[in-house]
């Protein structure tokens, strides 16, 4: 019964990767910043590299996720609690089925978090990224 | 050996033998004890004591104790026998401890240590050894682990008791186990 991970777990896990791929971006768009403020840049130089580093900041997100989801099904944070995101037969998921997932999780968290709710309900303990994704995420025995 | 000395060996040698019992009849004799108590109760012995400390003897003594290694033999003797540790655990040290530490010897010392840079040296080299930064290291990541652990206990009772509270709300049965 208690295999699968809960809310509260899961977002200890998301809160953990949150912070870490957002102190990131936030170190790296400092050096940049500083290395920029010394260079005499037009102003359309320095919006086109705000929008540059937004992107890389997204792809960066992304990429996080889908590389952890994929190769292990443990991104850090899940890592440190010990909880796994993977297919209901084991196997870890697609990178296509990972970046799915990702966009699923976003989704989710538009409508005031509504797509996380299922968890509490479900028997397999799923958000709706766990059922567009087709995946679980369980305990990880210690 | 000459011949002189061939011809007094036997004469020697007798002569020796009737020393040596006479020596034994004396120690032997009801009288020897009575004159040995007199001797120690007169006073010539702390004397004699008195003088023979006073001059070079205690200073060749010392020398010859040290040539010939007695005080390394009298601790290895000592250990062995278990004087030492009898020593050691015995309240008469404990005391005479305390009422070392109660006086200004100990300031003085820790006073003078605190003065020397070989010690904060040492202290230095002893902090920086791998040794040391390896036993820290490893405190930090079981310290780590110790709270990421009890993280981990408390939020699978959360999730628990959350989804309870859920499902209670909206009347649902508690979830199915699944395996």
């Amino acid at each position: 019964m208690n295999n699968y991970a809960g809310l509260v777990t899961r977002a200890l896990a998301f809160a953990i990767d949150a912070a870490i791929v957002d102190l990131t971006g936030i170190a790296v768009g400092v050096v940049v910043g500083l290395a920029l403020s010394v260079l005499n840049t037009p102003d359309d130089v320095d919006k086109a590299l705000l929008a540059a580093g937004g992107v890389i900041f997204v792809l960066w997100t992304v990429g996080y996720f889908v590389v952890f989801w994929s190769a292990t099904g443990e991104t850090p944070g899940n890592r440190v609690m010990r909880i796994r995101v993977q297919c209901p037969d084991g196997r870890t998921l697609t990178r296509r089925t990972a970046a799915l997932r990702l966009v699923a999780l976003g989704l989710a968290a538009i409508p005031l978090l509504a797509g996380f709710v299922p968890v509490l309900f479900d028997r397999h303990r799923r958000a709706l990224q766990d059922f567009v994704a087709r995946s679980v995420v369980v305990r990880v025995p210690g | 050996m000459g011949l002189i000395g061939y011809v007094l060996r036997p004469p020697l040698a007798l002569a020796e033998s009737v020393c040596l019992a006479a020596l034994d009849a004396v120690l032997a004799a009801p009288f020897t004890d009575e004159a040995v108590r007199r001797v120690l109760a007169s006073g010539a012995l702390d004397r004699a004591l008195d003088e023979a400390l006073a001059g070079p003897l205690v200073d060749a003594l010392a020398r010859d104790l040290v040539r010939h290694g007695v005080p390394e033999r009298l601790a290895r003797e000592l250990i062995a026998a278990g004087i030492v540790d009898e020593v050691v655990q015995s309240a008469e040290l404990e005391k005479g401890v305390d009422q070392a530490m109660e006086t200004h010897l100990v300031d003085a010392v820790v006073g003078r240590l605190h003065e020397s840079d070989e010690l904060w040296r040492l202290v230095a080299e002893i902090a920086e050894s791998p040794a040391v930064t390896d036993a820290i290291g490893r405190q930090g990541v079981g310290f780590a682990g110790q709270v990421a652990g009890q993280v981990r206990a408390e939020s699978e009772r959360a999730d628990d008791g959350l989804e309870r509270l859920a499902r209670r709300l909206l009347g649902r049965s508690p979830r199915p186990a699944v395996e």
